[in-house]
């Protein structure tokens, strides 16, 4: 019988060093926590830098603030011409498009949000109102958050226009904050396809012979500036606002002028509106 | 290598959708995104920022080129070129770098966000991810 072996004592364990690496999911993970806070703080800077939405105007200081811009003398704007505005109306061609009178119809498309659809409704509003009457315009501000935040300006969602020259027919699709509003008609909503091809806002049809999308001035002309001082400044026709505002007016009124053959001839027969027609075509 | 596949496939769906937006820009396609308060696709690209320096030229343009060159590098890299990796982290630096800059414009100054441009934006920061150098976690040695 073979004596039984001695008991090993267990052979030492090789030697373990512990060697300390960074685990390999934390470079990704405090890469991702570094952009998310950079993510957080661009939204606190939003946060705090928005403005806050002025308080629109108490009805009877509204009429006043229209009252004013819509009673400016001829020969003020006479005097600015086509101002600092940018001709954006163009020649189109389709079947003359008649309003719910029986008159020629402007058509107009735009949204409360939309900084450059405010900055266009005063001149539309002054141009028009050389045409016929405007009743249920409210005074508001473009969106506080989109570019150009707050521009003063007033909404067409109520408004309605009386003239024996021409129809106006407006569409707001969503208010400031962009909840929706007003939808334009299928007939609508094929003139917006056929000539607003960018899908731009504003856009408006001069009875399917003219039509402009876009702004003719940038809002920021009438950055931080309350519906008062807007419709002071353009008192003053060497002002940066009477020259965008009146200017683009002045445009307006003669594409307008085109449609109603020159009538009434005490806003058409302007030296400044003759010589836009001309430009016009 | 699976993780360069995954980088190499980022880079392409970041190329679609430059090609897709900078299409859109030059044409009269439609830009298919919806509208609201916070997301409005048209208000990013259309602003001053949707384009290079005042050009004509669409900030997806430069899109174009730098997912382009994303999937070219993750290609290498799968290919065995390992020379490429500092290349990658380097590229993928310029790329999230930019991106936050866009999102900080989106943010801050437009207040709204493009849906197609955050898609390529976490495109970006997925092919950083990878391309970021790991350690080799907590490992023993005799």
């Amino acid at each position: 019988m073979s004596r039984p072996a001695a008991k090993q004592p267990p052979a030492p364990r090789p030697m373990r060093k512990a060697v300390s690496r960074t685990p390999s999911w934390v470079v990704p993970v405090a890469a991702v926590a570094g952009i998310a806070l950079l993510v957080v703080a661009f939204l606190v800077i939003r946060w705090y830098t928005t403005p806050p939405a002025p308080t629109p105007l108490t009805v009877d200081a509204t009429q006043q603030v229209i009252a004013s811009i819509t009673s400016l003398p001829a020969t003020a704007l006479d005097a600015v011409g086509a101002g600092s505005a940018n001709n954006l109306i163009k020649k189109v061609s389709g079947t003359p498009l008649t309003g719910p009178n029986g008159h020629p119809e402007v058509f107009y498309m735009g949204a409360e949000y939309c900084p450059y659809c405010a900055a266009e409704r005063w001149p539309m509003i002054i141009a028009l109102s050389q045409f016929g009457t405007f009743s249920g315009l409210q005074t508001t501000s473009s969106s506080s958050t989109d570019v150009y935040p707050n521009t003063p300006t007033f909404t067409f969602r109520s408004a309605t226009f009386t003239s024996q020259y021409v129809d106006f027919v407006s569409v707001e699709t969503t208010d400031r904050n962009q909840n929706p509003l007003q939808s334009p008609t299928s007939a609508q909503q094929a003139l917006v396809t056929k000539y607003d091809t960018s899908g731009s806002i504003p856009f408006v049809d001069f009875g399917n012979r003219y039509a402009f999308d876009g702004a003719m001035y940038l809002p920021d002309v009438l950055s931080g500036l309350s519906w008062q001082a807007v419709a002071d400044s353009l008192a003053q026709s060497t002002s940066p606002q009477a020259k965008a505002i009146l200017g683009s007016a002045n445009l307006i009124t003669a594409a307008i002028c085109r449609l109603t053959a020159d009538q009434p001839a005490t806003v058409c027969s302007s030296s400044s509106i003759q010589a836009i027609e001309q430009k016009l075509g | 290598m699976r993780l360069q596949a995954l980088a190499l496939a980022a880079g392409l769906a970041g190329l679609g959708i430059s090609i897709y937006l900078t299409v859109v820009h030059y044409s009269t396609i439609p830009l298919a995104c919806p509208a609201n308060a916070v997301i409005n696709c048209e208000q990013v690209v259309t602003s001053p920022y949707g384009v290079i320096g005042g050009s004509v030229i669409p900030t997806s343009a430069a899109g174009i080129a730098w997912f382009a060159v994303s999937a070219l590098l993750a290609a290498g890299l799968l290919a065995g070129r390992t020379q490429l990796a500092r290349a990658q982290l380097g590229w993928a630096a310029i790329g999230i770098v930019t991106v936050l800059g866009l999102v900080y414009v989106e943010i801050v100054r437009l207040g709204a966000v493009c849906i197609w441009c955050s898609a390529a934006h976490a495109l970006v920061l997925l092919i950083f991810l990878i391309a970021l150098p790991r350690g080799k976690g907590n490992r023993v040695t005799s």
